[in-house]
């Protein structure tokens, strides 16, 4: 019985979502801990319990059908993502929940899971070659069509977890290096022109060898060149001519202790209460930055102060070790499973989960820039558990069926 | 991909283990700097420097008239206040009958606020009396909480009400709010609704600005953040100054006391509005802040619609007043010259339909027929100038069109053209009866009182239309500079002078010469030209209708004036318009007390508000008193 279940069963994955799915409810309860505020935490559990039966489902459609349903499921998420813009509900800015009965849903987050899907199909025919132009194209015209409603949204935060998914699958699926530089090249010196000039040169020169040292031919390379030169310039030109408090945004946004008690200020308490936990932490509940709402909605995008500051270095390193445990165990499902398709899952799903994971603790933590993006399992919000369950939930599946080809 | 290479994933599978690593190698680093190497400075920022911002609220602009007279002004009111995490709840039941508030309402207010933050008061109640805020501050332990703050109130000094020019104050709506800048608005704050007040909200706002205060971890606070070097102080809205008269707007609203109607003076030299009725009107200082529900209700509910701008809003024919649009038209194209005269034997016949006049005239020129407002004339004319050229000049004359006027909305009114008398009664639909009605002022035409102040101004000018506007200048006071916002010449009618000269001196025989309609309308000392009109209501009494300017030779008011259901123009409306002329030009009324013009002109007030008028319109000797 134990073996036939350990064949069956991925252990370290499930360790790693049951474990993080039970720090996200004690940070969400504690973070949210006030007579009237403990709903949010019921509704949470709530989405708990539809995740798991979700999660279920997931892990036990054969793999056969998941291939053929993964083009449908896609399109429909397209739709969804077209339907929110028209009639979806807007909070805080973003017009991103649908209404469904008495839930809102958010369809980015399950769009994200079939964007993975889709991918997967289109690398894992058996014409498909990374190194033609033509084919790169494809899977990146599947992920901008997502991206770009989601932006419209806007949600800037979601559309970038898209690209943390496309590098990976497409490195996996035999792309070059000089590919992937391609693709991120363009961004990284549109940020280095937003920074400064000098950024601009040197980040301009640093991509420049590396291109030169990655490149195939000295045409593609040189026209490659000749557009990040480009970009930087136009976005350099055209943040000299937006408004003073545009401009500012973008300052806060690339150096969040520019401004530390604007939009720097959910950094600045972040790092504090972080920092203030100390090895073990203030005790549950019992953390006077969490418990004091110092960071508005923290339950959202800096629930990772709460275990912080109440654990200490004990809880966050637990669920930084649960985070490692869980990348770990997809690369693995993803290279021992036969199926191609199977793989390319494991890998975007992988890919998913570490993006939000470095650019939600990274932002925590005062490393990277604040940009919306929730933390799996523990921060809270009903799609964003019931879409990570589900990816859970796949690579069980991937790692029950990695015999078959 | 084809077939997976194992020695490929091997590879891959490396790779991308490592980059996962170094990432989580680098979170780790951070998390022990923050909290083992930093852990115990943070811990003591935690303890003691954590800082919270306390927005600080700026003053909303004042606004002054032309005089620099203060006609909009702030007062101090207490609002009640409740910070939802140390709100007890047991309490709701006992504020909300202190407050005098539903408990449902009151509970709602303080959710509302918590979503946002615990930590911030929420404003539950505007404009408490003292009594209220004495109890609060009696049981200021029993109540844990609940607060008061001083905020500022609108109140209207003058005793105009202004209303529909002005507009109201209200706290800004939640969908509203949702598409603001959250730094600038939050919930509960005071946002202009209706009037200069939404118009100009941009400018008298101002920018909120914030205290940084360093509170200890239970909350309280201890000390100014960085000796408050962080502080930003609010900014002060704009202060309004207005090209309108207080004083004549005053005597304007008490001449409609018992009246339905609309009243609209501007300078015709750069289009400001002088005075701006309409009637009946609500109090503005019942509105700003929380307006009680049965009096918006009422508001609401009264058939007489005070909240109803009839001055940019309602579509009446123009009547008479019309006429030198016709008249222009008629010269301009050569159709007729001033010695045209035709033969009014006090009906019209056309077809087998009669149009009535209300005497015979005889043989009479443009001149007289503007004069004495013969309607035979008019009829013939309209028949020769035919629909098309009318409907140009009309355009020209600003019809048909919004006059842009700096406040909320305002009606284009509508003025026939021949596409348009064609959709409505199809091609051969409409007989040569409907157009002479239209030489009349009569029939498918509406105008709104704005539109004819700008054809009184259009007339008192020779065709100059200025931008009708009620902001002369915008004042910073706190960076002491001043935005003025200098006239706009918009456009020009292109007449002849002749053509002007005719149509004027009709309208000055109109008021001045024995047998014009408006001698009502008479000013001692000054000479004035207008035309009244009448127009014809199936529903009801007609309304009365009075456009002019003065002085005649050199024009420094223009007014309409419109009375809903009085009857004929030159009774009901002209005498109003006459009264405010006089007002205006002289400061007061002069009919009652029996001293010359001459001597009002030196007087001292007088020449101090309008030194070029006594010198350019001395006076003339009077025909007769006025009605």
């Amino acid at each position: 019985m134990t073996t036939f279940l350990r064949e069956r069963i991925d252990a370290p994955t499930l360790i790693a979502a049951v474990g993080l799915a039970i720090m996200g409810l004690i940070s969400i309860y504690s973070a949210t801990f006030d007579a009237k505020m403990s709903e949010l935490f019921f509704k949470q559990l709530v989405a708990t319990g539809i995740g798991v039966v979700l999660l279920a489902a997931a892990a036990l459609t054969p793999l056969r059908t998941l291939q053929r349903m993964s083009l449908p499921v896609y399109f429909l998420a397209i739709l969804m993502l077209f339907t929110v813009l028209l009639i979806g509900k807007q909070v805080s800015g973003s017009q991103s929940w649908l209404q469904v009965g008495p839930f809102s849903v958010q369809p980015a987050e399950f769009a994200k899971v079939a964007t993975v899907l889709a991918l997967a199909v289109y690398l894992s025919r058996s014409d498909v070659q990374l190194v033609r132009t033509k084919d790169i194209l494809i899977p990146a015209v599947i992920v901008l069509v997502p991206v770009a409603l989601i932006l419209k949204q806007p949600d800037m935060g979601t559309a970038m977890i898209f690209f943390g998914m496309l590098l990976p699958v497409l490195y996996w699926g035999g792309s070059s290096l000089f590919t992937i530089l391609a693709l991120v090249s363009p961004g990284v010196v549109a940020i280095a022109a937003l920074i400064g000039p000098t950024t601009f040169f040197i980040s301009v020169v640093v991509l420049g060898i590396l291109l030169w040292i990655t490149k195939h031919n000295t045409i593609s390379a040189a026209l490659l060149f000749s557009v990040m030169v480009l970009v930087g310039i136009s976005v350099q030109s055209i943040h000299s001519r937006l408004r003073p408090y545009q401009q500012k945004r973008i300052e806060t946004f690339l150096d969040p202790n520019a401004d530390p008690l604007g939009a720097g200020y959910n950094v600045l308490q972040s790092k504090i209460a972080i920092g203030s936990g100390g090895f073990f932490g203030k005790g549950y509940l019992q953390g006077t930055q969490t418990q004091l709402n110092f960071i508005p909605a923290q339950w959202t995008d800096f629930i990772f102060c709460v275990p912080g500051e109440e654990l200490g270095f004990v809880g966050a390193a637990c669920i930084l070790l649960l985070f490692g445990l869980l990348l770990y165990s997809g690369i693995r499902i993803a290279s021992i499973v036969k199926n191609a398709y199977a793989s390319f899952v494991a890998v975007g799903i992988t890919g998913v989960f570490a993006t939000h994971i470095f650019i939600n603790i990274g932002m925590a933590l005062g490393l990277t820039p604040v940009v919306g993006v929730p933390l799996p399992f523990l921060s809270y919000g009903g799609s964003a558990l019931v879409a990570d369950m589900i990816m859970i939930g796949l690579l069980l599946n991937l790692y029950a069926h990695r015999k078959e080809y | 991909m084809p077939v997976l290479d194992d020695m490929l994933v091997h590879q891959k599978r490396r790779v991308m283990y490592v980059v996962f690593s170094a990432v989580f190698v680098v979170l780790f680093a951070r998390l022990i700097q923050l909290q083992w190497l930093y852990g115990e400075q943070y811990g003591q920022q935690a303890e003691e420097n954590s800082v919270r911002i306390i927005p600080k609220e700026p003053i909303r602009g004042y606004i002054y008239d032309r005089q620099g007279r203060l006609v909009v002004d702030n007062r101090p009111s207490f609002t009640v206040t409740v910070m939802p995490y140390e709100f007890d709840r047991a309490n709701l039941p006992y504020l909300a009958r202190l407050l005098e508030m539903p408990e449902q309402a009151l509970d709602e207010r303080i959710r509302k606020g918590a979503e946002y933050s615990r930590f911030v008061p929420v404003r539950v109640k505007r404009d408490v009396d003292v009594k209220t805020v004495a109890t609060i501050e009696e049981n200021y332990t029993r109540l844990p909480g609940v607060d008061y703050q001083i905020e500022s109130m609108r109140t209207y000094p003058t005793k105009a009400s202004a209303s529909h020019i002005l507009g109201y104050t209200r706290e800004v709506s939640e969908e509203k709010l949702k598409m603001l800048d959250p730094q600038e608005y939050s919930q509960g704050d005071i946002t202009g609704a209706t009037g200069l007040e939404a118009r100009y909200e941009w400018a008298i706002r101002g920018k909120k600005g914030a205290e940084y205060s360093t509170v200890n971890a239970r909350g309280q606070i201890v000390k100014r953040f960085d000796e408050g070097r962080a502080n930003r102080p609010a900014v002060d809205g704009n202060d309004l100054y207005l090209t309108m008269d207080f004083s004549l707007q005053e005597f304007a609203e008490s001449l409609f006391a018992d009246k339905r109607g609309a009243l609209v003076a501007l300078d015709p030299t750069d289009g400001g509005i002088l005075a701006f009725v309409s009637k009946p009107d609500f109090p503005l200082a019942s509105l700003s802040g929380i307006t009680p529900k049965d009096l918006w209700r009422n508001l609401n509910t009264d058939p007489d619609r005070p909240l109803f701008n009839r001055a940019t809003l309602t579509r009446y024919p123009p009547g008479s007043t019309f006429k030198m649009v016709l008249a222009v038209a008629a010269l301009e194209k050569g159709i007729i010259t001033p010695n045209t005269r035709m033969q009014c034997t006090g009906a019209f016949v056309l077809g087998n339909k009669v149009f009535k006049d209300l005497h015979v005239h005889g043989s009479v020129n443009v001149i007289e027929a503007i004069q004495v407002s013969c309607n035979v004339f008019f009829y013939k004319l309209m028949l020769q100038v035919g629909l098309d050229t009318w409907s140009e000049y009309a355009a020209l004359f600003g019809f048909g069109q919004q006059t842009g006027l700096d406040i909320s909305e305002e009606s284009p009114g509508l003025l026939p053209t021949t596409e348009f008398m064609n959709r409505r009664y199809g091609e051969r639909g409409w007989t040569r009866g409907f157009l002479v009605s239209l030489g009349i002022g009569q029939g498918e035409l509406g105008v709104t009182p704005i539109q004819m102040a700008c054809y009184a101004m259009l007339l008192a000018n020779k065709g100059k239309f200025y931008q009708p506007h009620t902001v002369a200048k915008l004042v910073d006071r706190i960076h002491d500079t001043t935005k003025v916002l200098p006239p706009v010449l918009r456009r020009e009618i292109q007449c002849s002078e002749e053509t002007w000269s005719y149509v004027r001196e009709g309208m000055r025989r109109v008021v001045q010469e024995p047998g014009g309609t408006a001698a009502s309308a008479r000013v001692r000392g000054i000479v004035s030209a207008g035309k009244t009109g009448t127009a014809q209501n199936p529903h009801g009494d007609d309304h009365a209708w009075y456009i002019g300017f003065a002085p005649f030779d050199n024009p420094k008011i223009a007014i309409a004036v419109l009375v809903e259901n009085a009857g004929f123009g030159g009774r009901f409306a002209a005498p109003i318009a006459g009264m405010c002329i006089e007002k205006y030009l002289y400061g007061r009324l002069i009919r009652n007390d029996g001293m010359h013009p001459d001597v009002q002109a030196r007087d001292t007030s007088v020449t101090h508000r309008r030194p070029a008028h006594a010198a350019a319109a001395p006076p003339e000797p009077l025909n007769g008193g006025p009605d």
